[in-house]
């Protein structure tokens, strides 16, 4: 369990992710990350493949072994870039995190 | 999803021999199958196209497709001879116990059948004895990872259930009455009730049967001297886990001789109920090595039955392939069940490059559910986890066993996997989790960059896997001048590394292409055919420890664990040893000044080779060719003295971090962006009689000679140095 909070002094890393969701990270961004990413197995969020290479669609991990996983009807992405920017803004909305900007809330798709 | 699981009953075969095809249906009513050889199986849009080669060999027409059980689970099978289980009047059975996981479901200890005699914990975790229509339960349930000591007795219609603890305090008691019927055949199941029913997780140490009723603290007395039990006129069976530990054999050790057999392979050499640290190596005091770990989900044999053979043709040549089953007509659902056509037997092939496909290390990744089961690698991969349909099938299946990354339902490591059994990921094509930004594809998959490009150069080349190598040694190597790996070769057994080592020691050339590799300690065992044995002691990235005291491995004793632990560093063969992973991102190597040696005239051979210039700056696998897993040189722990490192990579995300063997003393400064034993390098050196190695300490390397359709100066290299290796002299 991460001991890490997301708080408002982390909303400068919220800017930097949604501008580039892969590449090297600043260490406030990293920490923003690994609380988010470390979260699961039950209700963590992955992409299936619905198209190689092409098309995914949001889902859920369960809780064990032999249960399948739950994907989330009407949520699908054309590119990763965009995959990771909604789960991003769910991620930070389902910590807890403080309002962001509109401008980043747009960047969502 | 999957409508359709295969397997074969090899790996590799030569012309001329015969696979066994076991076919399961998902859903699927019919298939047809054809031979295949697979060329390249990463379908991402930047990668070569996917490419496999029909072979015209007839497997019949449409066949139906059947459902095939699995029945996970391991468990102990006894047979009655001589009529000494079915004449039992009175008996006391005790068996120490140490369950792991408790509740939900009954879980069988001990089960006499034909007598309905059966000592299971119920769903509350409570012990609980039947004998016909008698049930006595114990009020306090077991304790979980702590042993207890069953004692049941039955005489004149009386029935007696005590837990003691191993310092003999009886913790509690009960009794009943009951009557002992012979209904049927009788014989002994030893965690589970039967195959597939109602297994139990946790050891179980040396059950012992006698023929009358003894008081509890009687029985203790007895089992306190194992070795005087077979001179007691009422003994009728001791199972003696301690005997055999390297095999599938059940010892009685009493005059009786009723042995059994292990099934789905349990881990043996486990510590019993008397090991309190004597010592650590099972084979100095085997008697106290008396327990069997057993797991509700041990998987190691699916027992298929046969659905058709195919005789491969004694022309064909050597190769990947595949036997392709399409369900219903639709060859976008082919499952393919991949093996490699090794050389003939008797006869050099006349090839002299040989691809050693990585088969160890993909029954070590076999079903992994890393992205299933592990929060972390979402961590690792820096990005979502993807899930492909071959994933999604095995979350709903995971009666198919687990990988060496997995740990069971009760948490304890994962020591053993195998062949025997589908493999799902084990199919071109499939999507990793851990491949990096790009393609994102793993072990076979990735490898086939390397087969792809060897066809693209119009390479003629043998394929053999890790079990050829490991059985046939140096004999069989002799045979080539080059030897290539894959890019993940992580899992060897001593034979293995003996075998590659001899090759280079006697003039052979090897070009380890991958990141990662020679890393741990692996046991084959003709005991276990097509099953593997790691326990991942001491150090090493892993997901698991063995336990304490449980560190050698049960197959052949061997002390397991990191290569670099055990006196041979993957330095010594290839220059490199495991630095760092991040499964996110790949960078390019920085050129050295050793890259203008001359020495290394022939690498650069049409590439700039300017010291400080960025080279394999772009790949399939995160980027660039420097990454996923990557080696550094160490002259410290062996990388020979006169190795050029031609180039080394300069900074990597702080995704990557130092590995726990490097990593004594945590310091805040030990990931991808601060630390210099963070890196991978380009290394090649030259050995006495004309030996020499090329390494490229990456799992990303065969990305990037993927990249551009081959056309690239990382795809240029490995050709100069292949062109180069393949001369003699």
């Amino acid at each position: 369990m991460a001991r890490y909070q997301i708080m408002a002094d982390d909303v400068p890393f919220a800017r930097e992710f949604m501008a580039d969701p892969f590449g090297y990270r600043s260490p406030g961004l990293q920490r923003v990350l690994n609380v988010m990413r470390g979260l699961g197995p039950k209700g963590k969020y992955v992409i299936l493949c619905t198209e190689p290479y092409r098309r995914w669609q949001l889902a859920r991990l369960p809780a064990r072994r032999g249960e399948p996983i739950e994907a989330v009807e009407g949520v699908d992405y054309d590119d990763l870039a965009t995959a990771e920017r909604d789960v991003f803004l769910r991620r930070w909305h389902d910590l807890g995190g403080p309002d962001l900007p509109l401008e980043l809330l747009t960047m969502r798709r | 999803m999957l409508s359709l699981i295969a397997y074969t009953n090899t790996l590799s075969a030569a012309p001329g021999e015969t696979i066994a095809v076991k076919v399961g249906s998902y859903g699927a009513r019919t298939y047809r199958a054809d031979l295949r050889r697979i060329i390249q199986g990463d379908r991402h849009p930047d990668a070569p196209g996917y490419k496999d080669e029909a072979i015209a060999l007839d497997l019949g027409g449409e066949r139906t497709a059947r459902r095939q059980a699995i029945r996970a689970g391991s468990y102990v099978r006894i047979a009655d001879r001589g009529g000494v289980l079915a004449d039992i009047k009175s008996f006391t059975l005790a068996v120490p116990v140490l369950p792991t996981l408790i509740g939900e479901t009954e879980r069988t200890i001990f089960h006499l059948t034909g007598i309905d005699l059966e000592v299971l914990i119920d769903a509350e975790g409570r012990s609980c004895v039947k004998l016909g229509d008698a049930r006595l339960t114990l009020a306090a349930p077991l304790a979980v990872k702590q042993w207890t000591l069953l004692i049941l007795s039955f005489d004149k219609g009386e029935l007696r259930l005590s837990a003691l603890t191993r310092e003999s305090e009886i913790i509690t008691t009960g009794k009943t009455s009951a009557t002992l019927r012979r209904n049927g055949p009788v014989g002994v199941m030893i965690a589970a009730r039967a195959p597939g029913e109602n297994h139990f997780d946790g050891k179980i140490d040396s059950p012992v049967l006698f023929s009358r009723a003894l008081e509890p603290l009687e029985t203790m007395a007895r089992l306190a001297l194992p070795q005087n039990l077979s001179r007691l006129p009422d003994l009728v069976a001791f199972w003696d886990f301690s005997r055999s530990i390297d095999g599938t054999e059940v010892i009685d050790a009493s005059p009786h001789q009723l042995h059994g057999k292990t099934a789905q392979c349990p881990a043996r050499a486990m510590t019993g109920w008397r090991w309190a640290g004597q010592c650590q190596d099972w084979r100095q005091i085997p008697e106290l090595y008396s327990a069997i770990h057993f797991h509700a989900d041990d998987m190691t044999d699916a027992e298929w039955q046969t659905d058709f053979e195919v005789t491969l043709p004694k022309s064909l040549k050597s190769g990947l392939y595949a036997i392709r089953l399409a369900p219903d007509g639709d060859e976008a659902q082919a499952y393919h069940c991949v093996f490699a056509v090794r050389p003939p037997r008797a006869t050099p092939s006349g090839n002299t490059v040989c691809f050693l496909l990585p088969t160890a290390s993909y029954l070590a990744y076999a079903n992994h559910r890393l992205g299933l089961d592990v929060p972390g690698t979402e961590v690792g991969m820096g990005r979502l986890v993807e899930i492909d349909r071959h994933h999604a099938f095995l979350q709903e299946h995971p009666e198919l066993g687990f990988s060496f990354y997995e740990v069971h339902g009760d948490g304890s490591g994962v020591f053993h996997s195998s062949r025997n059994r589908p493999v799902v990921d084990l199919q071109p094509g499939v999507k990793g989790f851990l491949g990096g930004l790009g393609s994102n594809v793993w072990q076979l998959t990735a490898d086939t960059h390397i087969t792809g490009w060897l066809e693209h150069q119009g390479v003629t080349y043998d394929v053999i896997t890790d079990e050829d190598l490991h059985r046939d040694g140096l004999s069989l190597l002799r045979q080539y001048n080059v030897v290539l790996t894959g890019t993940h070769p992580e899992y060897h057994s001593l034979q293995m590394i003996d075998a590659l080592q001899g090759f280079v020691d006697r003039g052979g050339r090897l070009m380890y292409l991958g990141g990662n590799g020679f890393y741990w300690r692996i046991s084959f065992s003709d005991a276990h055919p097509g099953v593997i044995e790691c326990r991942r002691s001491e150090a090493g990235i892993r997901p698991w420890e063995p336990g304490q005291g449980q560190f050698h491995h049960a197959f052949t004793g061997e002390y397991g664990g990191l290569w670099r632990r055990n006196g041979r560093p993957s330095t010594e063969l290839a220059g490199l040893i495991m630095s760092s992973q991040g499964f996110d991102l790949s960078e390019p190597y920085e050129l050295s000044a050793a890259a203008t040696d001359s020495r290394a005239d022939f690498i650069f051979d049409g590439i700039d080779r300017t010291p400080g210039r960025k080279f394999g700056a772009f790949g399939l696998s995160g980027g660039g060719a420097a990454g996923m897993e990557i080696d550094r040189a160490d002259f410290g722990l062996g990388t020979p003295r006169n190795a050029l490192i031609l180039g080394s990579s300069k900074r990597h995300t702080d995704i990557y971090l130092m590995t726990p063997e490097d990593m004594l003393d945590p310091t805040p400064d030990m990931s991808g962006t601060q630390n210099d034993t963070i890196r991978a390098d380009l290394v090649y050196f030259e050995k006495e009689g004309g030996g020499a190695v090329f390494s490229v300490g990456s799992i990303a390397w065969a990305g990037a000679m993927a990249w551009n359709s081959y056309d690239n100066e990382v795809a240029r290299m490995t050709w100069n140095v292949l062109r180069r290796f393949d001369k003699k002299g």
